[in-house]
C-alpha cells in the first residue's frame, strides 16, 4: 500500500512538471491577467509548494511594455535565491524581454550603478543612459518609470522607490514624469 | 494517510493548468495572482479552519498613503489585520461630517483602542467600535468622496510575507475643493502656451530628422493666432527656438521656468504642447494629460482631447491622469497634449504639415472654448 501510494505520488509529480511546462509555453495571452510572459520551462510548481519547495529558486517579476505603448505586463523568472534579488530584478529589467509580444520600455545601455534599500524605499542609482538615449515623449517615460518602480515593489520589503540619474535625485528623465520624490507602485498602468 | 492528502493537493494543484493548458481563456477569476497560487491559499485556508483558529478577532488598524507612480493619485489605504478571514461593507455618510462607515461582520476588537489620527489630507481619523459580535469603524472624511472613490476587498493570508488576514479599504484624494470664477467665452482669457522642449532640448526626434520642439512651436504659433482673434490673451513660454530657463539650466529650472510663466502672468488655464514617441515606428495616436489639482484639470483635458481627436482623426489614446511636472506644479488648470507620435513616419509628415498644424491649433482652440463654458456651469459665478 505504501509503495503503491509512493509509486502514485511520481506518477503525479511527473504529470504536473508536464502540464506546467506546457502551461509555461503558452503564448502570453492564456497566462493570468492575460499577458504575462514566463521566462523559463523550469517546473514552477517548485516555487509555490509551500512544503517541498526546493529553498533556493525564486519568483522575479519584472515589466515590460505592451507593443501599442499604452500598459506594463509582468514577465516571470524563476532564479536560484542570491543575497540580493532586487539587484537582480532590475537587471533582469535592463535585460532584453525574452517574447517579442513585449518591450522593454528601459532606454540603451542603461546600467544599474548602485541600489541601497533604506526604511522601505529603494534608491535605485542609474547611469546618465536613461536620460540621453531615452527617446522621449509622455508614452515612453511613463512605461519607463512605472517599470522600474513596479518591478521593485514587488519586493515587500520595498514601499517605494527614489530614482538617482549618477547619484543625484532629478525632477524629470526627458520632461514628463515627476520623479523627485520616492514613488509608490502604479497600479494603474497594469494591464488588467 | 499524510501522502494520500498529499496526492490530493498535488491534484488540485494540477487541475487549473490543466484547464489552462486548454485553449480557452477561462481563466476569468484568477486576479493578478499566479494560477498555479490558488490551490495552494484554499488548503492553507482549509487547514486553519480545522485547527480551529477561526475565532475572529481585529488585531490592527493601519494605513499608509499611497500615491501612483505614473497617474500621481493618491490614495488612503486602511488595513484591518484579523486573525481569520473577514469581510466587510461600506456606506457613505454625509451628516454630520463626510463619514466613510465600514461594518465588520463576526469580529471582536480585540484590544485595539477606540480611536486612531489618519493622515489629515483624505481622512482625519477613524473611530473603532464594537456592536456586539462585531465590530465598526467609522472614518472621518476631509472631503466628501463619491461611490467610485473608495473601494473594500479582503485579502487572505499570505505566510510567505508573513502577512495576516486583511480587509482593505482604499480611499481616493477627492479633488481639492477649489471654484474657480469661470465664465463662458475665450475674450479677456489669459491662456498660457507652452511648447514643450526647445532650444538645448530638441525633445523627441523623428525617423526623418524632424524635432519635437520645431512642431510643439509652430502648433503654438498658430494657436496664438486663433486665440487673440477671439479676444484672448495669449502667454507664450518661449517665443522662439530657445530654452525658457537659459542654455545652461538644469531640466528642474527648465520646467519651473514654464509654469512660473504661467503663475506671474496669472494665465486662467495651463496647456503644454508636445509630440510622443516610441520604440516602435507603428504605434501612434493622440492623447492627453492632466493632474487631479482641482476638478477642472480633467475637464479641461477631456474637452481638448474629444476636440483634437474630432479634427486630427488619430487614433484616440485617450485622456489620462498623469503624474507630469508641468500640469502638476501649474498653479491654475493644466493639460499637456501629446498631437501625434514623431516616432511614426506617417505621423511624422502630419506634425511637419501646415495642415496638420492647423487642424491641431483649431482642436486645441475648440477645446478651450468648450472648457470655459463647461466650467462656468460648473463653479462660475459663485
Amino acid at each position: 500500500m505504501r509503495s503503491t501510494t509512493r509509486y502514485l505520488l511520481c506518477l503525479i509529480l511527473a504529470l504536473a512538471m508536464l502540464v506546467s511546462g506546457c502551461a509555461s509555453s503558452l503564448p502570453a495571452s492564456d497566462m493570468q491577467s492575460g499577458n504575462s510572459v514566463k521566462s523559463t520551462q523550469k517546473a514552477p510548481q517548485t516555487a509555490q509548494n509551500g512544503n517541498e519547495v526546493k529553498a533556493d529558486i525564486v519568483k522575479i517579476t519584472v515589466y515590460r511594455a505592451t507593443l501599442d505603448a499604452v500598459y506594463l505586463v509582468p514577465e516571470i523568472h524563476q532564479i536560484t535565491r542570491n543575497e540580493s534579488p532586487a539587484k537582480t530584478a532590475l537587471e533582469l529589467l535592463l535585460s532584453p524581454p525574452n517574447s517579442k509580444n513585449v518591450v522593454s520600455p528601459i532606454p540603451k545601455d542603461t546600467v544599474l550603478k548602485k541600489l541601497t534599500i533604506k526604511d522601505r524605499i529603494a534608491y535605485a542609482d542609474f547611469n546618465d543612459k536613461i536620460i540621453k538615449n531615452n527617446i522621449g515623449g509622455s508614452a515612453s517615460e511613463r512605461l519607463l518609470v512605472g517599470a522600474i518602480v513596479n518591478t521593485l515593489t514587488e519586493f515587500p520589503e520595498i514601499e517605494k522607490v527614489q530614482i538617482l540619474v549618477e547619484g543625484k535625485v532629478i525632477e524629470t528623465i526627458s520632461g514628463h514624469v515627476d520623479i523627485s520624490e520616492p514613488l509608490s507602485r502604479s497600479i494603474e498602468i497594469i494591464k488588467k | 494517510m499524510y501522502r494520500m492528502i498529499l496526492s490530493l493537493l498535488l491534484a488540485l494543484l494540477l487541475l487549473p493548468q490543466l484547464v489552462l493548458a486548454a485553449p480557452a481563456n477561462s481563466n476569468k477569476a484568477l486576479s493578478s495572482t499566479p494560477a498555479v497560487q490558488i490551490p495552494v491559499f484554499k488548503s492553507e485556508r482549509a487547514l486553519a479552519k480545522v485547527q480551529g483558529l477561526s475565532k475572529l478577532e481585529i488585531t490592527n488598524v493601519r494605513y499608509a498613503l499611497h500615491k501612483d507612480a505614473v497617474t500621481g493619485e493618491v490614495t488612503l489605504r486602511m488595513v484591518i489585520d484579523a486573525t481569520g478571514p473577514i469581510k466587510g461593507t461600506a456606506v457613505l455618510n454625509d451628516l454630520p461630517v463626510p463619514r466613510l462607515e465600514v461594518a465588520v461582520g463576526g469580529a471582536s476588537l480585540g484590544k485595539l483602542g477606540s480611536q486612531q489620527k489618519l493622515d489629515g489630507k483624505i481622512a482625519s481619523q477613524v473611530k473603532l467600535m464594537q456592536v456586539n459580535g462585531s465590530s465598526k469603524l467609522v472614518i472621518d472624511l476631509e472631503n466628501m468622496i463619491d461611490e467610485t472613490d473608495y473601494r473594500i476587498f479582503a485579502l487572505p493570508r499570505d505566510i510567505k510575507a508573513d502577512k495576516p488576514y486583511r480587509l482593505v479599504v482604499d480611499i481616493k484624494q477627492p479633488a481639492p475643493p477649489i471654484v474657480y470664477n469661470f465664465t463662458a467665452g475665450l475674450k479677456g482669457k489669459v491662456i498660457a502656451l507652452d511648447p514643450g522642449h526647445g532650444g538645448s532640448d530638441p525633445g523627441a526626434i523623428g525617423p526623418g530628422g524632424s524635432q519635437e520642439k520645431t512642431v510643439t512651436l509652430a502648433v503654438a504659433k498658430r494657436l496664438q493666432t486663433l486665440l487673440e482673434k477671439a479676444g484672448a490673451k495669449v502667454v507664450m513660454t518661449r517665443q522662439g527656438d530657445r530654452d525658457v530657463y537659459g542654455a545652461s539650466a538644469t531640466a528642474v529650472d527648465e520646467l519651473k521656468a514654464r509654469t512660473t510663466v504661467a503663475a506671474k502672468n496669472k494665465a486662467d488655464v495651463f496647456i503644454s504642447l508636445h509630440a510622443d514617441a516610441f520604440t516602435k515606428p507603428e504605434v501612434g495616436g493622440t492623447s492627453t494629460f492632466y493632474y487631479r489639482k482641482s476638478m477642472y484639470d480633467g475637464l479641461l483635458a477631456k474637452n481638448i482631447q474629444t476636440n483634437i481627436i474630432e479634427a486630427g482623426k488619430l487614433s484616440d489614446r485617450r485622456v489620462n491622469s498623469a503624474n507630469f511636472y508641468v500640469v502638476k506644479r501649474s498653479v491654475m488648470p493644466a493639460a499637456l497634449v501629446e498631437m501625434a507620435f514623431i516616432t511614426n513616419p506617417d505621423e511624422e509628415k502630419l506634425l511637419n504639415s501646415p495642415q496638420f498644424q492647423q487642424k491641431m491649433a483649431q482642436g486645441i482652440y475648440q477645446g478651450l472654448d468648450n472648457f470655459f463654458v463647461e466650467a462656468s456651469r460648473n463653479g462660475g459665478g459663485r
